[in-house]
């Protein structure tokens, strides 16, 4: 059976290899870029600590009133921690700000959410960064993120069972 | 040789300052002299349509336009400056359905979070070195979706008097 979907593929001009040309990256530009992140890492943790500030402030407006505006506001503050966490060499954070997300991407259960389980993933953050904890195999703090993702695969999976 | 990164103009759309200064940094020192930053959706699209951007980089979750949204509009809005232009899609999104949502909405490439230099590099490379074909279809602009070549064995939907030869007009087309 044949599908006569009408359908055109045609190549666009390359304009970025026409302003490049041929060649590759060179070691010189990769160091430089190394660089550039290296200067900026003593930055990492302040930028960190504001994108903490506000998990915290929407995890208070959340367990304060608990409705649809209030936990897609949790949800968007943990989702961006957890992408720039770990950009910014805090890996834990990142850890438990999936967790996080996890548990706030859905709000087919119902709300609120477990307050006491979201408060506990933002003490959590909040003791990684007031701790400086960026090794992800420190053995506290990964145990913590582990026990928190158990906590939230548990709730799933009752709920989703439900 | 080494690329010329100099005549470069590449948008960097991401409501978030940090990741923002983080993407243009390693831009520049890839050796691109014009960076030009948006902190919204709304913003990049006037960005491109007062400047001539070759590389876009924007961020999927932005409040008011998305990403999703912006590269939609790029691909299939009747006024778009540059129809053509790669994107590249930052994401902390990594499901396979939110990377078919991105895929659909005409997205070349996916820069996941966390991002690095190395990250970023591999992303600009791979749009200049492995640019895919573009696909008019009636529900779809943009970057062919097929992002490897494989053996097909199923019918072949992609009809042969349908498809236009590069340099070709169809007689389809939409």
């Amino acid at each position: 059976m044949t599908n006569k979907r009408p359908i055109e593929i045609f190549m666009p001009p390359n304009v970025l290899k026409a302003k490049m040309g041929n060649g590759k990256l060179g070691l010189s530009a990769v160091k430089r870029a190394e660089q550039a992140i290296d200067d900026l890492r003593g930055e990492f943790t302040g930028w960190v600590m504001h994108d903490v500030d506000r998990l915290v402030e929407a995890g208070q407006a959340y367990v304060k009133q608990s409705n649809e505006e209030t936990l897609a506001d949790l949800y968007r503050a943990a989702h961006d921690l957890k992408g720039q966490a770990a950009t910014f060499d805090f890996p834990l954070i990142a850890r438990v700000a999936s967790s996080l997300c996890m548990l706030t991407d859905d709000t087919s259960y119902g709300l609120p959410l477990p307050l006491k389980l979201i408060e506990s993933h933002i003490d959590a953050i909040k003791v990684i960064v007031r701790d400086n904890l960026k090794d992800p195999s420190d053995q506290t703090a990964a145990e913590l993120a582990a026990e928190l993702e158990t906590q939230v695969a548990g709730f799933l999976k009752k709920h989703a069972a439900a | 040789m080494s690329y010329n990164f100099d005549r470069l103009r590449v948008l960097v759309a991401d409501d978030n300052l940090h990741i923002r200064t983080l993407v243009s940094a390693v831009l520049h020192a890839f050796g691109v002299t014009t960076v030009l930053e948006a902190a919204s959706g709304e913003e990049a699209w006037r960005i491109l349509g007062e400047n001539r951007c070759d590389l876009i980089f924007v961020d999927w979750v932005m409040d008011g336009m998305s990403g999703l949204e912006f590269s939609e509009k790029v691909r299939t809005a009747p006024d778009s400056p540059n129809p053509f232009v790669p994107i590249v899609m930052i994401t902390g999104h990594t499901s396979p359905e939110r990377v078919h949502a991105a895929r659909d909405a005409g997205v070349n490439e996916f820069l996941a979070k966390p991002v690095s230099s190395k990250s970023i590099m591999a992303r600009v490379i791979s749009v200049i070195e492995n640019p895919r074909p573009f696909v008019r279809t009636k529900a779809y602009f943009g970057p062919c979706r097929r992002r490897r070549r494989v053996e097909h064995h199923g019918p072949e939907r992609r009809v042969e008097d349908n498809v236009v030869k590069p340099g070709k007009k169809s007689a389809n087309a939409a």
